[in-house]
């Protein structure tokens, strides 16, 4: 059984620090990091082959070459294979470009099934699972908190999809995108001491547009649907504010407020 | 020529989905027409507001089929050529929208928060971006209807009007079969929601250890405790009450923001709050010139010192 993983590297947003006096935001140094559904999902990979040793995971990004490093960890943590697709043409790429990327890969590679995560922590527009599926014609559902191990060899996934409402059970025959949220608790195993300076180059690859071969026209920002035209400062509406501290005195005013506005 | 807008309506969102007609409203003023598509309606009668009914009755399509729901809002596309697709994101929205888009090969912009129609007929859809510092406005460059996902409460339908909808045929001409079945459905006990709490008490960065604390000031207030995505992010609180762009749009009186920046994903969370109280340690951050006021200094104390305050009154009395 072959299991694709879709991962995307995203800024660690609990990193970011802000600087207070300009109003500005601290990038440097913030460390890029696997978007935790995308984890959770290759974690659940890791699992199954860990209990059946023929399962083959191949973990694919899109992005810049600077997520080697980080691909190449996740080859340290037993998965077979890292694709990375990369190309200075596929900057500035929006959901419906970078799935017509993605999808044109996995048009020709094998597998069984595709795992992803249900959204990604910076865009989360939570798109590209649902536009790849159309593009690749495949069943896709999201917000999985547990897949069925033996269901997944048997080629008829069970899962179990958290949406608000209700919890439910669906039953997808495979090839299928299975998208997972963080509520499913699948934890990505860590790097075994011996395997922390593991040479994993002959298993990684780096694919570019010249062998990919994607309709430039359709790549990029100018292959891209949806074009940011303009951005606005935040327009927060200035209130009339009275400045406390947080003492009794500043619990009194807090309190007068309270019972003047009803809210006792 | 009118324009056309094509909603995509969940009988359990009913509301929700009148209120993305205000989106309609806001891009093309009264002239347009709406389109809602329902499939197998549990019952017609209580969708108003729309001009026009699309309702699919088959059962052979599931709520869950989402390749033949797209072959079939892609039959109508065919056919009626709407200017727009507005889609509500709820689990089914989010997963629907962007497979309709590419079938229709458009772009798709998720969560807008605000939308600028141009007097050249271009249509600007403005959501938070760059990490929540700035807004971005986007638009869909290239052929096909302006498509688009809203999330709950985030517009509010103003003039709610009655209108009964004409109810016209639409059938999907051929289904597809695609092995896919729902074994069980269970609805999860009813909590309550934040988005109908009177009072909110939010926490954020500034109290991730005393989370818990928050409880018992949301008590005393007769409120609900709310959530930035911070604390959802580690775990001190499930995801139903996070605020902001990928939470919900709350619009409570009353919100207390406990230790919370104000990063633009969470103020957009917050729709017509009448009071807000922000208690920060540092008076900078953008969400205290929201406050009505602004409280300097560590937020769990201040949850402790107000609690016993409201509860010494309360016996007082
Ligand atoms: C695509 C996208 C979607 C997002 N969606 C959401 C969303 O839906 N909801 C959301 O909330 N965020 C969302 N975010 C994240 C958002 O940008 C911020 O990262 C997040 O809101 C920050 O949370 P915070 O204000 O609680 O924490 P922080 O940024 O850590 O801020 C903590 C605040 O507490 C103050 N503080 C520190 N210590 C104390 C103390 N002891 N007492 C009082 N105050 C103290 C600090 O001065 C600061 O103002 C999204 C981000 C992206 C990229
Ligand atoms: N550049 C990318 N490379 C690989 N996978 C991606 C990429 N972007 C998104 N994905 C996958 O799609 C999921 C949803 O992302 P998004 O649509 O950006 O919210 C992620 O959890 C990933 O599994």
């Amino acid at each position: 059984m072959k299991i694709i993983c879709l991962v995307k590297f995203t800024p660690d947003v609990d990193q970011f620090q802000y600087d207070y006096e300009k109003n500005i935001l601290i990038r440097e140094n913030v460390k890029l990091v696997i978007n935790p559904d995308d984890a959770c999902a290759l974690g659940f990979a890791l699992g199954l082959k860990k209990k059946t040793p023929e399962v083959v995971i191949e973990a694919v990004t899109m992005g810049p070459l600077n997520v080697t490093a980080m691909m190449a960890d996740i080859l340290r943590r037993k998965v077979d294979l890292a694709t990375i697709l990369s190309d200075r043409q596929y900057v500035g790429s929006d959901t419906y470009a970078t799935s017509r990327i993605i999808g044109k890969y996995l048009e020709t590679a094998d597998y069984d099934v595709i795992l992803t995560g249900s959204h990604s922590r910076d865009g989360d527009t939570a798109q590209i699972p649902g536009q790849l599926a159309e593009y690749l014609k495949l069943n896709q559902i999201s917000q999985i908190r547990k897949i069925d191990q033996p269901s997944m060899l048997n080629k008829r996934a069970l899962v179990e999809v958290d949406s608000e409402k209700y919890l439910e059970t669906y039953e997808i025959p495979l090839p299928a995108i299975l998208s997972v949220g963080r509520e499913s608790n699948y934890r990505l195993p860590f790097v075994r001491y011996d395997d922390l300076d593991l040479d994993v180059s002959d298993r990684l690859r780096i694919i570019d547009n010249d062998s990919l071969a994607v309709d430039s026209k359709k790549i990029g920002l100018k292959g891209s649907p949806t074009k940011v035209i303009k951005s606005y400062p935040i327009d927060y509406q200035k209130k009339e504010q009275v400045i406390v501290k947080n003492d009794d005195q500043g619990i009194d005013m807090v309190m007068a407020f309270l019972e003047k506005e009803g809210y006792l | 020529m009118k324009k056309k807008c094509l909603f995509f309506y969940e009988e359990d969102q009913g509301n929700y989905v009148k209120d993305l007609l205000e989106v309609a409203r806001q891009m093309y003023g009264e002239n347009f027409e709406s389109y809602a598509l329902v499939i197998n309606p549990l019952d017609v009668n209580v969708i108003s507001g729309f001009d026009y009914l699309l309702a699919v009755k088959d059962q052979r399509l599931k709520d869950y089929d989402l390749i033949n729901i797209t072959s079939l809002m892609a039959e109508c596309q065919q056919v009626y050529q709407f200017d727009a697709v507005i889609v509500l994101a709820t689990q089914l929205g989010r997963m629907l929208s962007p497979r309709l888009a590419m079938r229709l090969h458009v772009g798709l912009v998720a969560d807008i928060t605000a939308i600028k129609s141009h007097p050249d007929g271009t249509i600007e859809m403005i959501r938070p971006a760059f990490e929540g510092k700035l807004l971005a406005g986007i638009i869909n460059d290239g052929d096909g209807p302006t498509m688009m996902s809203v999330r709950p409460g985030v517009f509010l339908d103003q003039q709610s009007t009655a209108k009964i909808p004409e109810v016209l045929a639409c059938q999907l001409q051929t289904i597809e079969d695609t092995g896919m079945r729902r074994i069980s459905q269970i609805r999860k006990p009813d909590s309550r929601d934040i988005r109908e709490s009177r009072v909110l008490v939010a926490g954020g960065g500034g109290v991730l250890k005393d989370f818990d604390q928050l409880d018992q000031l949301a008590q005393a207030l007769g409120g609900m405790t709310a959530a930035s995505r911070r604390i959802v992010d580690s775990n001190k609180a499930d995801r139903t009450i996070q605020v902001g762009q990928s939470g919900k749009t709350v619009h409570p009186e009353l919100y207390i923001a406990l230790g919370i920046y104000g990063a633009l994903q969470h103020v957009a969370g917050l729709n017509k709050v009448k009071h807000l109280i922000a208690v920060n340690t540092n008076i900078k951050a953008p969400i205290c010139s929201l406050a009505d006021i602004v409280v300097e200094g560590d937020a769990a104390e201040f949850v402790r010192k107000l609690t016993t305050r409201i509860n010494e009154n309360k016996q007082a009395e």
